[in-house]
């Protein structure tokens, strides 16, 4: 991250040419902008909101001070980003699981979505049940077989949702799962390469494996199909009632002025979309490209995660 | 490595009684207060190992720790050389640090509003030159001038000097060349 | 993708880094230049008393990560420059011990009993080329063990083990280290329960964080560079000014002795000298291969082997160890300098630091991410290419090359490298200090970073004044989230059996061999580290 200051002449060429988002560049934040990242510096979600913050200030002039806030599975950083002013200065960039599940889970935290006003999200995963190709397993139904055969499955989670998930999967198909709880993706595939883990839910770091040969996808986490393995079915095609949809989302504290939000919201939004910036790039790279959800629609989208959280939190019990 | 020639026979002994009474604290205070699962839990109908196991162990093996050295101590000779001035050493740092530290986070903040604009705030100044630099300079001249001073028991000019020109040299290597990086105490506004 | 495509591919990636600048139309890449800067401070560093090779690695960290920043390409470059620092700190330490009698760095202490009477009699030239030589020769012996042994060892690991027998294994090195390096038996337990109990705070399971006593700032445990950094260098330098603030008034004055022969080292020499080099690598390297045991241990068994032979081999006329004897110089360089490539074996192999050095490499490697090292390191795809396998190749090509560097450049950089003992320590200390602390905040950006590491230094002083060494605390601390983890997941994975450590023999042999460890320790005593 070399300076970027020398690049400064540039980037105020770029100001002056951004006469298109005047709109928008009304408002402007009273002093630096302080980014909370809720991963650890150096992973795929770190990066992208660095660049995020960089192609804001290259585009609107503000200054961006990304700063990491990690652990609890994102609700440090709400912790963190709670106590912060509401004018603007402060946002911070986390997955929607946080504001959802989680939150719900660390009831001690006394965090609740109303606490913090969503910015915009900017990329979903694709969240799969994978396993190694040479298990031999070609869908969950040969999982099944092997498990009723006497073969304990072991069966790799990165977070508590998704080891209900997990459970509950078991449960529709009359079998059950030896869960391993394990550090992120990474964790599932090492713990997968070892022969630590059997099957585990990757977020979209498998794809390249899948790609290779080397895994496969057996079913899709999300209320979707894969768009790498297109034939593996859904959860709720397994019967489970609940998916592992979830997204990069950036907040707020709560009572952010509606023209900060909405000037936030359209830097973000154009960092992760534009053609030619180099988050936008990262993001069809790592994700497969851009998804922006907004407004109105994301602040349900937070509601029914953090409400739908204690239906599932109950039937895994 | 400097041991000192004490021969308390006793030091070690004391030290682990210290060691054991400080385990029993932690394993029946601290640890059962302070942790909201058990050593084990019961999840998605399953017994997992809960958060408490680890820190029980850990607190087990340093009462264990405790004890050998009680028993070592009561056999055989230390050398341990930890003495009163060992404290006041230690109490004096400490201030030392306490005064560094408050130099970083106040003399910034205290500028601003004695020189600072109207209405202006430090907070949102943190990325400001002059005003970012404010505290850094004076608290890391300040650290290192007191240290040279106490450890060659007077004070001159140059140990200030060093002072300035140390944390001057700090700001250039981590300021001056990374945007990103906010040195002590910008990211605490 | 075949073995040595991935050798090749390792070696690629050192040379084609990210162009610096090309020389004559070749380019010369970041990472080579990196790994001179590194391997060129060390010896500074080590020819310095009172700082040492970790010490520079602890600075320079931060640094580096600010300019390189957290991307798969800084890592060969940022482990280049550490392992050039750790290569010249092993080298640089016997300058000062044969000019001015006063050890750079610790394990050099055994260089001043025979390196500064040669000195005196006027032959520090020839003692320091021998120095030079024997410790390049130990430390390209070790490089080279190292990586035949790593790859291997680290299959067998993946192969064979489980996880109940990574948590045994876990707990084995632990008790090893404990036992070992702690000082006695029970205080290595001490000093290693407390690291474990300090990586439970804050950290854990659930979704509320444990033992924080309430308080945010902990949430997600003590920063790993906070511990380590305040533990290992700030207990070592409030020591140092202790121990100067009470000796203030003793005046040193360091004259450089006079050289009468300025000696290449000949032939005959160096077959003269040949056997003790070999006899102490081989001590080094197998002392090295252990976790928790340092350079210090393997310099004293390596100095005692050789006085051994000496003794009997030698004629009456030759002097003897202790006296000036280039024997006794060569014996103890290339023990000490052949314990830092086999330190490496379980760091690469297991993921376990057994050394000072090696735990910050570990933390390099944490801190930038996509390199975790451990077993999973080394496994050879076929269709696909595994990106950390070629960092390991990576850095096994820039081991050589710091090799290489040593055996050119290395010798006359090091003899200019006198005038470094002169440096006033009452100086130079809170200028490092302040440098420590900066370095803390600027990747923490928290006042709370600069307590913690404040407080740790503490911890670590008073842990030297109780004569409680604090690297166990240090490698439990490390180890001590990945205990918990891999316990947790063998316990699951087993379908929660209680007696999951006692499901294979395997793990069972290591168990017996912790306690076993430890118990014989704690009667015999320990051997002096």
């Amino acid at each position: 991250m070399m300076k970027k200051t020398l690049f400064a002449g540039i980037a105020a060429l770029g100001m002056l040419s951004a006469t298109a988002s005047a709109a928008l560049a009304e408002w402007k934040p009273s002093g630096p902008i302080k980014l909370i990242i809720a991963f650890k510096a150096g992973g795929g979600a770190d990066t992208q909101g660095r660049l995020i913050a960089e192609h804001i200030e290259k585009t609107r002039g503000w200054k961006v001070i990304p700063e990491n806030v990690t652990g609890k599975g994102g609700v440090n950083a709400l912790s963190a980003l709670k106590d912060q002013p509401a004018d603007g200065t402060a946002i911070g960039i986390l997955v929607t699981e946080s504001l959802g599940y989680n939150m719900a889970a660390a009831k001690k935290s006394g965090l609740k979505p109303s606490d913090f006003t969503p910015l915009a999200t900017t990329a979903g995963f694709q969240m799969g049940l994978v396993a190694k190709t040479d298990k031999g397993w070609k869908s969950i139904d040969d999982v099944v077989a092997a498990a009723k055969t006497g073969q304990k499955i072991r069966f790799g989670a990165m977070s508590p949702r998704l080891a209900d998930l997990a459970y509950l999967l078991g449960k529709a198909k009359g079998i059950e799962f030896n869960t391993v709880m394990v550090r992120g993706g990474k964790g599932v595939m090492n713990g997968l390469n070892a022969g630590d883990i059997d099957i585990g839910f990757g977020a979209g770091i498998q794809n390249k494996a899948v790609a290779a040969g080397d895994m496969i996808n057996l079913a899709s986490g999300m209320s979707t199909r894969l768009k790498i393995s297109p034939d593996a079915p859904t959860l709720r095609e397994l019967g489970v009632g609940f998916d592992a949809d979830g997204y990069f989302v950036t907040v707020a504290p709560a009572g952010l002025p509606d023209e900060a939000r909405a000037a936030l919201t359209g830097a973000i939004e154009e960092a992760v979309t534009k053609e030619g910036s180099k988050a936008a790039g990262m993001m069809k790279k790592a994700f497969g490209g851009a998804t922006v959800i907004k407004g109105a629609e994301l602040d349900k989208l937070i509601q029914e995660g953090f409400d739908s959280a204690g239906v599932l939190m109950k039937a895994s019990q | 490595m400097t041991i000192g020639t004490h021969s308390n026979t006793k030091t070690n002994a004391i030290l682990g009684v210290v060691v054991v009474v400080l385990a029993l604290i932690i394993g029946f205070i601290w640890i059962p207060a302070d942790i909201d699962t058990g050593i084990f839990e019961k999840a998605r109908r399953r017994l997992e190992i809960g958060d408490a196991f680890a820190p029980t162990l850990a607190t087990t093996l340093l009462g264990l720790g405790g004890a050998l050295l009680i028993a070592e101590g009561l056999t055989s000779k230390s050398n341990l050389k930890v003495d009163a001035r060992s404290l006041v050493f230690a109490l004096g740092l400490l201030s030392v640090f306490a005064i560094f530290i408050a130099l970083l986070l106040w003399t910034g903040p205290i500028l601003v509003a004695l020189f600072g604009a109207e209405g202006a705030e430090y907070r949102l100044l943190r990325d400001t030159a002059p005003w970012k630099y404010l505290g850094f300079i004076t608290g890391g001249t300040f650290i290192v001038a007191a240290l040279i001073s106490f450890m060659e028991q007077r004070f001159t000019i140059k140990a200030l000097v060093i002072g300035t020109v140390a944390s001057l040299a700090m700001i250039i290597l981590y300021d001056l060349p990374f945007d990103d990086l906010l040195l002590p105490p910008n990211g605490d506004f | 993708m075949s073995v040595l495509d991935y050798v090749w591919l390792g070696i690629l990636a050192v040379f084609q880094g990210p162009e610096l600048f090309s020389f004559f139309g070749m380019s010369v890449s970041i990472t080579i230049a990196m790994v001179l800067a590194g391997f060129l401070l060390g010896i500074i560093v080590g020819s310095t008393p009172g700082l040492a090779g970790p010490m520079a690695l602890a600075i320079s960290l931060p640094i580096l990560i600010s300019i390189f920043g957290y991307s798969q390409e800084a890592l060969l470059p940022v482990m280049g420059f550490l392992i050039g620092v750790m290569k010249g700190a092993t080298v640089g330490g016997a300058v000062p011990a044969i000019l001015f009698n006063t050890p750079g760095t610790p394990d050099a202490y055994m260089t001043t009993l025979d390196g500064y009477p040669m000195a005196q009699k006027g032959e520090a030239g020839k003692a320091l080329r021998i120095a030079h030589f024997s410790s390049a020769s130990g430390d390209t012996f070790s490089d080279i063990v190292l990586i035949v042994c790593a790859p291997f060892l680290a299959i067998l690991v993946e192969s064979y083990l489980d996880l109940p027998e990574k948590t045994a294994l876990l707990i084995l090195s632990m008790a090893f280290i404990a036992a070992v390096v702690g000082g006695s038996p029970a205080k290595g337990l001490i000093s290693a329960s407390l690291g474990l109990l300090i990586a439970y705070i804050g950290t854990g399971e659930d979704f509320t964080p444990r033992l924080t006593m309430g308080y945010q700032g902990v949430a997600s445990g003590f920063p790993i560079a906070a511990v380590i950094l305040g533990v290992l260098i700030l207990g070592e330098v409030f020591k140092s000014i202790e121990d100067l603030w009470q000796e203030n008034k003793k005046d040193q004055s360091l004259t450089k002795p006079v050289q009468h022969k300025a000696s290449r080292l000949s032939f005959e020499t160096i077959k003269g000298l040949f056997p003790y080099i070999a006899r102490s690598a081989f001590i080094g390297t197998a002392i090295g291969a252990l976790p928790g045991i340092g350079s210090t241990l393997a310099a004293t068994l390596g100095y005692a082997s050789g006085k051994f032979r000496h003794q009997k081999v030698q004629d009456q006329n030759a002097t003897s160890f202790g006296n000036g004897a280039p024997e006794a110089i060569a014996a103890t360089e290339a023990a000490n300098s052949s314990v830092s490539g086999a330190n490496l074996i379980p760091v690469l192999s297991l993921g376990i630091p057994g050394n000072a050095s090696a735990v910050f490499l570990i933390l390099a490697a944490d801190s930038i991410g996509s390199f975790n090292p451990g077993p999973s390191v080394f496994r050879f795809t076929v269709d696909s290419v595994n990106p950390e396998l070629v960092v390991a190749f990576g850095l096994f090509t820039m081991m050589m090359l710091a090799n290489l560097m040593n055996w050119t450049i290395g010798g006359v950089f090091m003899r200019s490298m006198g005038i470094m003992a002169l440096v006033p320590k009452q100086k130079l200390l809170p200028v490092i200090l302040l440098l420590t602390l900066t370095a803390i905040y600027v990747q923490e950006t928290k006042m709370a970073a600069v307590w913690f590491t404040i407080g740790f230094g503490f911890l670590g002083y008073f842990m030297r004044r109780l004569a409680i060494s604090p690297l166990p605390l240090v490698i439990a601390f490390i180890l001590g989230g990945r205990l918990e983890e891999t316990a947790r997941g063998a316990f699951s994975a087993t379908g929660s059996d209680p007696w999951f450590l006692f499901s294979s023999y395997t793990s069972i042999a290591m168990l017996v061999a912790a306690v076993g460890v430890v118990f014989i320790l704690s009667i015999k005593g320990k051997p002096s580290a």
